[in-house]
This record gives C-alpha cells, sequence and structure tokens, in this order.
C-alpha cells in the first residue's frame, strides 16, 4: 500500500525553524569568511612579490649564471640560470626518490600491513619523521654523507636530505588518501578473479591518483622552496653544472645568501629569484592537474 | 598509469642529464675526481667553505679568475673549519683565528694547519635618531652601558658628556643585536669586553652571548633593517653594510684616546698595531694607535701546509689553484677590497700572509709564490 | 598462475616498508649519538627542562625554546586549521561550481612560496604593520598574564604563530578538501532529503566522516609548524628566556639550530642535536595525544540526545555514518 500523504501537521514538524535557518546562515557566512581570510594573505604577498621582483626579470636574468662580481657599481651581477637549473635538478632527483617510495610504503600500509604491529611501528616513525625541522635533515645527511665520508658537498646529497623531507608528506597523505578507496572496489575486483597486484594498479592507484596528485605535489613544492636542507650538503656554487656529484646552486640558497648583501642590486635579484621559483612552482602544480584530470576522464 | 608515465619520463630525463654530464665536454666545472687530468694552472675548480662575512670577497674575487671556478660555501666559520678538517673542501675560512684544537685536528690530516690573514673589517654602531647627523662620539664603556640597558634614552648624561654641542633628544634607545651566531658578535663583544669589565662579567665575548637587553635580528641585513625601521634604534652593523646604505654611525674612542669613524683606513691601522703570534693568528681587540678604528675584526683562509699530502679532494691542480687564489687575494685583491668598503691588511701583516703562503707545498715541492 | 607478480609484490613492499623504518631508526641513531655528549653533562631531563641557554657559559637548558616552539605551533594551528577546514568546507559544498577549481588553485599557491620569502614577507611587511594593532591588544589585555602588557617587539611569538599559521592553510585544506570530496553522495542526499539544512548536513554527514581525515591532514601541519626553520628564524628574535608575553621575542628549537649551527664547535654543537632529538619527542608526543583523540571521538560515535530538531532523521543519519 502506499504511503498516505504527508499531513499540514506533519509537514510543520519538519518544517526548517526560524532558528535553524540562522543557524545555517551565520555558519555560511563564517564559512565564507573564513575562506575570504585565507585568501587575503596570498594577495599580500603576491602583490609584494610582484613588487619588489618583478623589476628583475628579463631576458639576461634566466640566461646568465650569478657572477661574484657584484663590488663594481655598473658591472653585471649576472641572473640566477645555474639556480634554476640546480633546483629543477635537485628537486628532480629528490621526488624520484621520494614518490616512488613514499607510495609503495602508503600501499604496503593501506594494502598489508593495516593494522599490524610491523605497520603500527612504521607509522609511529613516519608520524615522527614529520616533526623534523627541515635543517636536521640537512644535518643527518651532512654527518653522514659528508664530514662522515671525507668527501665534498654534491647536488645529490642535498637530494637526500630533500627526499627525506618529502617522505613523511608524501606516505601520510597518500595513505589518507588510499583509506579512503572503498573497499568494495576492491573486492569485487578480487571476486572477478584478479590478481591482488592488478587490483592495486588498475583499480586501486587510479583511483586515489588525483588525491595522491594533490599530496605530491605539496611535497614537491615544500621541497623546492627549502633552504635550510641544502645549506650544508647541495653547496652554492655560481656556475651552471649537470653534475648532480658536484657542488650545485639552488634558488632558495641564492635568494637567502643574496638578500642579506649590502649591494642593492643583489637584493632585487634576491626577490626576483624568489618570484621565479613561485612561479615555477606554480607551473609545476597546473601541468600536473591538467595532466591528472586528464587521466580521470580517460 | 599516468603516474607512471610521467615517472619513466623523469627517470629518462634524468639518465639523460646524468649522461650528459659525464660526456659533456662544454661543461664549466670539472669533475674532481678526475684530478690526474690536468696539472697545467688556470683551468680547473677548487672548493672553499666557512666564513660568511667573508663570503663577498671571496666570490668577487673568484670573478675575477678566468679559467678557474671558485666554489664557496658560506656556511659559517665553524662549519668551515670542519669541512677542511673532514677534507670536504680544498680550503677552509674563518673569521676567528683557529684554537689550538682545530689546529691539531686539522694537522691529523698529515700536515699542519696554516692560517692566512686575508683582510679586515669594521663594525660600525649605527642609529637612526633624526636630526642627529653621523659621528655621534661614543666610548666603550657607554655602549657597553647602552648593551647592559644601563642608558635607556639618548640624552642620557653619559652620552652628553661625550658630545657637548648636540642636542640630543630624549627618544628611548631601542637595542639591536643579532640573533644568529656570528662572528660580528664576536668581534663587538670582544671590543666592549675588552674595554669595560661589567660587559665582561655580566655578558661576556663570543659569536653567540645572552643579551641582558635588546632585540634579535638575523643577519646583517636584519640588523640594519631593524635599525633603519625603528626611530632611536642602535645597531651593530658591517663597515661595508654600513657604508653602502649611507647610515649614520658613530666615532668610537680608541685606545689612545682618539674618536675614531670607521673609515677603510682606520680599519686598516687597526690591523698595524696588533701582535702578530706565530702562527698569524691574529685577534684584533681594541687595537692601539691613534688612527685605528677600535672595534675591527680580522678573516682567515685556512689550509694544510702540505695540502697534496694532507689529501685535498681537488688534487695537485687543486693545490695550486688554491695558492694562486690566494696569490690573487693578497695581491691584487687587496685593491679590489676597497671599491667594495672593505678594508686590506696593514703592510706589516700583508707581508706575513705572503710570507705564509711562500711555505705551502704540494708533496714536498714548493707552491708558493 | 598470477601469484609470482602478487608474492613478488608483497614482499618487495614489504622489504621496502622495513627498509624505510630501518632508515629511520637510523637516522635517530646517529643523531643520539651526535646529541650525546650535551645529554651527558646535563642529563636528559635536565637539558630539556633547565631554563637556561647560555651557549658562552655553555650551560644548555632548552625549556624555553621548547616552550617557544609549542607556543608557535600551538598558535599556528589554532588560526591555521579553522581557516583550512572553512575553506575546505566552502570549496567542496558551498561555492558554486566554477569557482572551485580557481579557488583550488589559489589556495594551494600559497604552498609555492618558500619558507624564506614567508619568513622575510613577515618581518619587512607583516610585521611592521601589525605592530600598532598588537599594541593595542597587549595594552587593553594587559590584565591577562601573558597575553597583555609588555612593549611588543617586531620578531615575536604572535607574527611567528601567524604566518606559520598561513604557511600549513594549505596542507591541512588540501587533504580536508580531498577527503571531504570523498563523502559518499547519499549520505549527504539522505540529510538533505529528511529537511537537513544546508549546515546541517555539512555538521551531520560531512565532518563526521571526515574527522579523521581531518586530524591527520591538521597532524601534518602541525608537523610542519613544529619543524619549520627558516621562517620562524627570522621572525621569532632570538630571546632564549621563557617568553614573557606573546607579543615578545620568542626562541623555538629548530630556529637555534639554524641560528647557531654554522659557528657552533664541540658541546654546542651537540647540544644542538640534542635540540633536534627533543624536537622528535615533541612531535611524538603531540602526534600521540591527536590519535588518541581521534580514537575517543569515533568510538564514541553515538547519536546524542536531543541533537536535532528532526530527531527521526539525526537518528537514522547517525547510524548510517556510524555503520559506514
Amino acid at each position: 500500500m502506499s504511503a498516505p500523504s504527508p499531513t499540514a501537521d506533519q509537514m510543520a514538524r519538519f518544517a526548517v525553524s526560524p532558528a535553524r535557518k540562522r543557524k545555517d546562515r551565520i555558519a555560511r557566512a563564517t564559512i565564507f569568511a573564513g575562506t575570504v581570510i585565507a585568501l587575503v594573505p596570498l594577495v599580500l604577498i603576491v602583490y609584494y612579490l610582484l613588487r619588489k621582483g618583478l623589476g628583475s626579470w628579463s631576458g639576461s636574468f634566466f640566461s646568465t649564471d650569478p657572477t661574484g662580481n657584484t663590488f663594481f657599481k655598473g658591472s653585471s651581477i649576472g641572473g640566477i640560470k645555474s639556480a634554476i637549473l640546480g633546483t629543477v635538478e635537485i628537486v628532480a632527483l629528490a621526488s624520484a626518490i621520494a614518490i616512488p617510495i613514499g607510495i609503495g610504503v602508503a600501499v604496503w600500509l593501506v594494502e598489508y600491513g593495516r593494522n599490524s604491529w610491523f605497520a603500527s611501528t612504521v607509522r609511529f616513525f613516519v608520524d615522527v619523521l614529520t616533526g623534523v625541522p627541515s635543517i636536521v635533515f640537512g644535518l643527518f645527511v651532512y654527518i653522514v654523507l659528508v664530514v662522515g665520508t671525507g668527501s665534498s658537498y654534491a647536488g645529490y646529497k642535498g637530494s637526500f636530505a630533500l627526499a627525506l623531507l618529502m617522505l613523511p608528506v608524501v606516505i601520510r597523505s597518500a595513505e589518507v588518501i588510499l583509506l579512503l578507496v572503498p573497499a568494495a572496489l576492491r573486492e569485487s575486483a578480487l571476486a572477478l578473479g584478479a590478481p591482488r597486484w592488478r587490483v592495486i594498479f588498475s583499480i586501486v592507484l587510479p583511483t586515489a591518483l588525483p588525491g595522491m596528485v594533490t599530496g605530491v605535489l605539496l611535497a614537491i613544492a615544500r621541497a623546492a622552496g627549502e633552504t635550510a636542507p641544502l645549506l650544508f650538503t647541495a653547496a652554492a656554487t655560481l656556475k651552471t653544472n649537470f653534475n648532480l656529484g658536484q657542488f650545485m646552486n639552488s634558488l632558495p640558497v641564492q635568494i637567502y645568501s643574496d638578500v642579506t648583501s649590502p649591494t642593492t642590486a643583489v637584493v632585487n635579484r634576491a626577490w626576483g629569484a624568489a618570484l621565479t621559483l613561485v612561479v615555477m612552482i606554480l607551473l609545476l602544480n597546473l601541468i600536473a592537474r591538467l595532466i591528472s584530470r586528464r587521466s580521470r576522464l580517460a | 598509469m599516468i603516474k607512471n608515465k610521467i615517472g619513466a619520463l623523469a627517470g629518462c630525463a634524468l639518465l639523460a642529464l646524468g649522461l650528459a654530464a659525464c660526456g659533456s665536454s662544454k661543461s664549466s666545472t670539472s669533475s674532481s675526481s678526475s684530478s690526474s687530468a690536468t696539472s697545467s694552472s688556470g683551468s680547473g675548480t677548487i672548493s672553499g667553505a666557512g666564513s660568511t662575512f667573508a663570503a663577498p670577497v671571496y666570490q668577487q674575487w673568484a670573478s675575477a679568475q678566468s679559467g678557474l671556478t671558485v666554489n664557496y660555501q658560506a656556511v659559517g666559520s665553524g662549519a668551515g673549519i670542519t669541512s677542511l678538517e673532514s677534507k670536504t673542501v680544498d680550503f677552509g675560512a674563518s673569521d676567528p683565528p683557529l684554537k689550538p684544537a682545530d689546529e691539531a685536528a686539522i694537522a691529523k690530516n698529515g700536515s699542519p694547519a696554516v692560517q692566512i690573514p686575508m683582510f679586515l673589517g669594521a663594525i660600525t654602531i649605527s642609529y637612526n635618531l633624526p636630526g642627529v647627523q653621523t659621528g655621534m662620539k661614543l666610548d666603550g664603556k657607554t655602549i657597553a652601558d647602552i648593551y647592559l640597558g644601563k642608558v635607556k634614552t639618548w640624552n642620557d648624561a653619559e652620552i652628553k658628556a661625550l658630545n657637548p654641542g648636540v642636542s640630543l633628544p630624549s627618544t628611548a634607545i631601542t637595542v639591536i643585536h643579532r640573533s644568529d651566531s656570528s662572528g660580528t658578535t664576536a668581534g663587538f663583544t670582544g671590543f666592549l669586553a675588552a674595554v669595560d669589565p661589567e660587559f665582561k662579567s655580566k655578558v661576556g665575548e663570543g659569536k653567540d652571548v645572552q643579551w641582558p637587553t635588546g632585540t634579535g635580528a638575523k643577519g646583517n641585513a636584519g640588523v640594519a633593517g631593524a635599525v633603519q625601521q625603528t626611530t632611536g634604534a642602535v645597531g651593530y652593523v658591517e663597515q661595508a653594510y654600513a657604508l653602502q646604505h649611507n647610515f649614520t654611525y658613530a666615532s668610537v674612542k680608541n685606545k689612545a684616546g682618539q674618536f675614531v669613524a670607521p673609515t677603510l683606513a682606520s680599519t686598516s691601522a687597526a690591523g698595524q698595531g696588533v701582535q702578530v703570534p706565530a702562527n698569524l693568528g691574529i685577534k684584533i681587540k681594541n687595537p692601539g694607535g691613534a688612527g685605528s678604528y677600535p672595534i675591527t675584526s680580522q678573516t682567515f683562509i685556512m689550509v694544510n701546509k702540505d695540502l697534496c699530502k694532507a689529501g685535498v679532494p681537488g688534487g695537485e691542480a687543486a693545490a695550486k689553484n688554491v695558492v694562486k687564489f690566494i696569490d690573487y687575494g693578497l695581491g691584487e685583491g687587496q685593491s679590489v677590497l676597497s671599491r667594495a668598503d672593505y678594508a686590506g691588511l696593514p703592510a706589516s701583516i700583508l707581508a706575513k700572509s705572503k710570507a705564509a703562503v711562500a711555505t705551502l707545498q704540494c708533496n714536498g715541492s714548493s707552491l708558493g709564490g | 598462475m598470477a601469484r609470482l607478480p602478487d608474492r613478488a609484490l608483497k614482499y618487495g613492499l614489504t622489504a621496502l616498508a622495513a627498509l624505510i623504518l630501518a632508515l629511520i631508526v637510523y637516522f635517530f641513531i646517529r643523531l643520539v649519538g651526535e646529541a650525546r655528549p650535551a645529554f651527558a653533562k646535563a642529563g636528559v631531563f635536565g637539558f630539556t627542562f633547565d631554563n637556561d641557554w647560555n651557549v658562552n657559559a655553555e650551560r644548555f637548558g632548552a625549556l624555553p625554546l621548547v616552550v617557544g616552539t609549542l607556543v608557535t605551533s600551538g598558535l599556528a594551528l589554532l588560526i591555521g586549521v579553522p581557516v583550512a577546514v572553512a575553506t575546505a568546507i566552502y570549496a567542496t559544498e558551498l561555492c558554486p561550481l566554477r569557482v572551485r577549481a580557481p579557488l583550488t588553485v589559489l589556495v594551494e599557491l600559497l604552498a609555492a612560496v618558500p619558507s624564506v620569502v614567508y619568513g622575510l614577507w613577515g618581518i619587512f611587511f607583516l610585521a611592521p604593520k601589525l605592530q600598532g594593532a598588537e599594541q593595542w591588544v597587549a595594552d587593553r589585555l594587559s590584565s591577562i598574564p601573558f597575553i597583555g602588557g609588555g612593549a611588543v617587539t617586531i620578531p615575536n611569538y604572535f607574527i611567528t604563530g601567524l604566518v606559520l599559521a598561513i604557511m600549513i592553510l594549505p596542507i591541512v585544506s588540501a587533504i580536508s578538501r580531498e577527503v571531504m570530496s570523498t563523502v559518499p553522495a547519499d549520505h549527504k542526499e539522505a540529510a538533505l532529503g529528511l529537511g537537513a539544512t544546508r549546515w546541517e548536513m555539512i555538521r551531520i554527514a560531512v565532518l563526521p566522516y571526515c574527522r579523521s581525515g581531518i586530524v591527520g591532514g591538521a597532524m601534518l601541519g602541525l608537523g610542519r609548524a613544529i619543524g619549520e626553520t627558516i621562517a620562524v628564524t627570522i621572525l621569532i628574535g632570538d630571546a632564549p628566556q621563557l617568553g614573557r608575553h606573546l607579543f615578545g621575542q620568542g626562541y623555538s628549537l629548530a630556529a637555534v639550530i639554524a641560528n647557531e649551527f654554522g659557528e657552533a664547535q664541540g658541546l654546542h654543537r651537540s647540544a644542538l642535536f640534542a635540540a633536534g632529538l627533543v624536537l622528535f619527542v615533541l612531535t611524538l608526543l603531540v602526534n600521540g595525544v591527536a590519535r588518541m583523540l581521534v580514537l575517543r571521538a569515533s568510538r564514541g560515535r553515538r547519536p546524542r540526545a536531543g541533537s536535532d530538531r528532526a530527531a527521526g532523521g539525526g537518528q537514522l543519519i547517525s547510524e548510517t555514518v556510524a555503520g559506514a
């Protein structure tokens, strides 16, 4: 028998009371205000960066290396070519290390380890790693790979330090996302006879991909902007260098050392470099987003 | 899927970069492992690390070298000494002279340590007082009292006594000091400790001290910025910085009783009156001499006496190039300094530095020249 | 059949996890080794809780640093997490569809700013601008200990906490957003269908579902705040004394390492490593507490009496959510 249509009395009971309407409005206004608040610093920072950094941008800014020639007014202090290339190389290597390993560990935690004591131990230690100050990663690599082996500063050592920095972020965020993949998806695939590895690679990972891309991008953005881990590991050199086994320049280190210079032109170069770094990271974000969006549709 | 493709692409790119580096002949740096290759001077790479104060100067000198790449990492004097001890770099740089423990540690590499004074720098007392021009007279005791928090306003009796005829406002003094460990702090507190026993016992001297009062700012730029932003502020700022930005700074009373402004000449003069120990580990602290600026400090380059025997990472070629670089610094490099508002060594010390360079060797055969 | 790839994957990944665990343990061990001389001198508790960091006298008590780290990170969470979650809610539930993607990009743009730029922007732009307002607050609230009274210095706890909050915004918001976007539509539709207002739907169907995910994101944000080195170094000043007030200078564990390592030797250096270790333990404790809270909250997810006017609907939703 079909349900009787509601009486006016019943309708009244479920009507939205003015108190609830008010709460709803206040809550939505607060949430909106919170969002606006989140965007205010962004506007301020972008404006500040543009104001201080845009003036330094020019063709030669990107195509010449910084020179140490800062004393003579009128002489060229160079651009930031080696810093840009160095950052790309160091961060690329760090990502190539941290991302596969990080996602691998996250997959293990979710698919195999689950709640075993071993998995709990791993989770515990990864959590502890999230709170390590970025400089300590650099110091660790410094005492193990630089002072410890008596060998010189090198780009790849900086990459190791950055990879250590990225690892807990990638693992944690990937784990959070992987846990949200519905069990039903996995189970139905397994029930259809797909082997475990197939389920992971064809079902679980692609479903989790957009979320993981976000986490990975944040990790890369963080690594690209970190100065402290590179100070005692990768070292700085002014010339462009494609050999990661050598001293290698990077944007954050260049910015950090330039911004304290007494020469105004050098300080301006620092701000130009800061703007460049932000733009680079943003571009990376956008490109990766486009790629991941396309994969979802495919 | 896509992620794997990106990963594969990245892997290929890295591989390509790596191959390019190995095979590249147009790369401007030579790999430090292939040091057996060339012994001819002129082309090569040397590495150094240490003092942040000296970094701009070494980078400037490096840019004047044709065919020689000098990679200098400004990690701080302490880390610079450690790097030399562990043979991470070809030369180290430090502002304070080597402690005996450090000398021993460096000597462990097979050859005694040699420290070579390279140039001098002064520390100005910069202030922000509209209406008061540069050249306010201050002496060590007054500065110490300001930094101890005993002198709180600019028109305090102590300051007035030194500056008769100057109308001083009653603005409160905002004391600014360095928040990071630095040789500049060491030089500044070294001077104050030498002239004021109360400062010595209450605060002491060192790269890092417990300041009884004042705000900390990071780096010379931080202190300079803080001074510029706060009316009534006073801070100790490196000479190059203060001169290039036209700060107002004080003329400080030296040991001989003269009030001296921090010019390049008075800074070099400060080096003249200093006791030079056998290992050249000079430490300029409230020097004598009528024209000396009293708050001056020095900076060194450190190497092992026999670079090759000690095992510099760059090998024989690097040893030769290090000497070439130091030679430049003690020669033409000294005239370059003044254009950047750094002070060169006085003649007496310069001669001793050059003599020290002449003793440097590579596996027994002399490199110096 | 397809057994071998399965086994290879399982053992491969297990080995990887074990390797990472070993690496982290080695990391710990190495750092403990470097820190031992400092601990030997003052004892572990002495080092952590002594209120005296005097480099010259070679006395290393890290209490003011620990407090500084906790205060600034606490501030960062207090300010940052609500704003981040609000942004996430807005982006997933309330904003017009066309605005969603640009909004997301904008918030993540905050992550693209390097920490050194945050520090410089904070000290050269933000701090002077806020100094007046901070002084006003300090004067008005001068009766409240710690917050009120005293002169406002340019580097201070508050500005550090504020900039840290901005820095953790993107990560907390991004993770919250990702988690919120996976809430099954039927949960939300059920709530709406039963007459819940928009906000009630969020409160009932979205937030409880996402609670542990949001906490996970907040933990990552906290980790970032605790471990942030360069920006904090620039913004906190360097007063290794227990901060007397919110708008005065302080110090933090990460900042002291950054400021002093280059020039440190011997006992001083090992004290800095010890400070790094104290930081790990701190993160550990905070994480542990957070986990406990989340566990307790998810266990007690029973419908509370009188929580909703539409009592029947509320109960149904709670049961659905609890059972998920």
